[in-house]
């Protein structure tokens, strides 16, 4: 554990006092695991060894990766008390585009260079699961034009951004009733899903065509087949069965999302992730969403671990 | 080096943003606890905005929140952490405080069913007379839906909520089975929304969609209120119940009152 950091301005180098009983050091590989019941990152790390001398050119790269990560982290954030899946209802861009002139257009455009900063941020900081609302059900009703632009963008982003999801280790999971959205986006949905599944650094799922509503009625069609086949009871059916059946179960290990954030202001979840939600963190910002930034999200993740460090427990 | 002291000195190179001065990471640092304490400011002078703004509406000085507009008020909710349920003199205040501004329908929800324990045995005996009055279509309901004064109230708990929508599925396997013999082929159960939400007011899972939703309690969230009636529902958080204010109620009305909301369109 380190305890102190001096500078020495002659040799330029930082010297650690540690206890030699806590340093991991060449040789050992140090291992962190989540801790289910309270999610802190727990130490596993093997009993020290001594040496002669360390360099951080020689700790083990997991480690320096780790420090990277830390280093990466605004200050009063702690990784421990940081959700493991954030969802997003990304609102207010065609307001935004009013507020300034532009047509609509522009605030969605404006609003997915957003979402890439946020993409970003959430790999550097160690989100491992994001939920964004790109397009519900409802949104369907909106003017043609706007409509044909959001899928022609969506197209647009899938196609362009798939070289950095790969490169990045993003995985996409589309969520949605997919039948409604144009053939060309249907196969190019599938493309970036396949050539992505392997990706391990962030789950990125994008919710276009989506209802929560629709989700569940999708989960009991899908349960009664279940019972049709033989493989399940209809007096067995739980509430877990129906959670196995939604399509968020695409992230198993975190389906449910610990923080949810709305942008413009408005106080509801208008049909997104409706069973999920049910111990998610509920965080509403003022701010239009392609103005929100990294601080808005700091803030955002602030409060969200002030929440947990009042009431000490994880409320999932 | 002395290996035999408890504490071993180790050189490690520095990684580069060590590298520059001392007095400007001084600078940054300094910087850096100047912005967080503007922002701390904020808030508090945010808070204290919010209780001074909670007295005047008290004290009856701001017209506007005198006279409430609740025509797009058709149904309330009121979430509560269960712990927090057990206080029923102050969920007794709430429900007079709601009745004396007008609300006609109140949905109490807690997890665990404590308010069913406490408030609903309560509440029965205080209306049992005037239950026969109530036009309830679901027996079911009828042990829940309580009319206090001028005010219905409904409450539930986790059971009406994600296992009745795990009653409703098996329901709609049990019709869908009915169906298929009828037609006398094996078809592909396809069920739609409306046949989610008649397979929920059969079970006796149904019931109003709030307009509002407030939030009492330390956490942040809706703690498993039936997802099928949340779709369009504004949220708020209140608070801790000890802590709940009349002013904090008034406030967040005249604030509904002033949403407009387009449905995704």
């Amino acid at each position: 554990m380190l305890s102190s950091l001096h500078l020495n301005p002659t040799l330029n180098y930082a010297t650690l006092n540690y206890s030699a009983t806590l340093l991991p050091l060449r040789g050992s590989r140090r291992r962190t695991r989540r801790n289910g019941a309270n999610e802190s990152l727990v130490s596993t790390a093997h009993p020290a060894r001594q040496y002669p001398s360390l360099s951080a050119s020689l700790a083990p790269a997991r480690e320096v990766e780790e420090r990277k990560e830390e280093a990466l982290l605004p200050p009063h954030l702690r990784p421990e008390s940081l959700p493991r899946h954030v969802a997003v209802i990304m609102d207010g861009n065609s307001r935004w585009a009013k507020a300034r002139g532009l047509p609509s257009s522009a605030g969605h455009e404006a609003g997915y260079r957003t979402l890439k900063k946020m993409v970003e941020l959430s790999c550097q900081w160690g989100i491992r699961a994001l939920t964004v609302f790109a397009f519900s059900s409802e949104n369907w009703t909106r003017p043609k034009m706007e409509v044909d632009f959001l899928m022609t963008l969506f197209e647009n982003v899938l196609k362009e951004g798939l070289g950095e999801f790969v490169r990045e280790g993003i995985r996409i999971c589309i969520i949605g009733d997919s039948s409604e959205l144009p053939q060309s986006l249907q196969k190019l949905a599938k493309e970036v899903v396949d050539k992505t599944k392997n990706n391990t650094q962030i789950d990125l799922i994008v919710a276009i065509s989506y209802s929560g509503r629709k989700e569940i009625t999708q989960a009991c069609q899908n349960i009664a087949q279940k019972v049709k086949d033989g493989l399940l009871e209809p007096e067995d059916i739980t509430e877990s069965h129906i959670e196995e059946e939604l399509e968020t179960n695409c992230i198993p290990e975190f389906p449910n999302p610990d923080l949810l954030i709305r942008t413009s202001g408005e106080l509801r979840l208008s049909n997104f992730l409706l069973w999920q939600s049910a111990y998610t963190e509920l965080f509403f910002t003022n701010t239009y969403w392609p103005d929100f930034g990294e601080a808005d999200y700091i803030e955002a993740l602030t409060s969200f671990q002030n929440r947990q460090r009042r009431f000490g427990q994880r409320i999932n | 080096m002395d290996l035999a002291c408890e504490k071993t000195w180790v050189w490690i190179p520095l990684p580069q943003k060590f590298q520059s001065p001392i007095i400007l990471k001084l600078i940054l640092g300094f910087c850096w606890y100047l912005l967080h304490l503007m922002v701390n400011l904020r808030h508090m002078g945010s808070s204290v905005n919010d209780l001074l703004f909670c007295y005047i509406i008290s004290m009856g000085l701001l017209l506007k929140h005198q006279n409430l507009r609740l025509d797009k008020l058709n149904s309330l909710a009121v979430v509560v952490d269960s712990e927090e349920a057990k206080n029923t003199t102050k969920i007794k205040q709430l429900l007079c405080w709601l009745s004396s501004i007008g609300i006609k329908y109140v949905i109490l929800y807690d997890m665990h069913g404590v308010l069913k324990q406490t408030i609903g045995t309560d509440l029965e005996s205080l209306t049992n007379t005037s239950m026969t009055t109530c036009s309830v279509v679901d027996a079911k309901m009828a042990t829940s839906l309580f009319h206090f004064e001028k005010m219905a109230i409904e409450i539930i708990s986790l059971s009406d909520g994600k296992e009745g929508v795990a009653k409703a599925a098996s329901f709609l396997y049990s019709e869908h089975m009915k169906d298929d013999s009828e037609i006398c082929y094996r078809s592909e159960p396809d069920f739609t929304e409306s046949d989610v939400a008649n397979a929920l007011k059969a079970t006796g899972s149904a019931g109003a969609e709030p307009d509002l939703l407030l939030v009492y309690g330390p956490a942040r969230c809706h703690l498993g209120f039936p997802a099928w009636r949340l779709r369009y529902t504004e949220i708020v958080h209140m608070g801790r119940l000890r802590s709940m204010k009349f002013a904090a109620i008034v406030k967040t009305m005249h604030d509904f009152s002033k949403k407009h909301q387009n449905y995704g369109k």
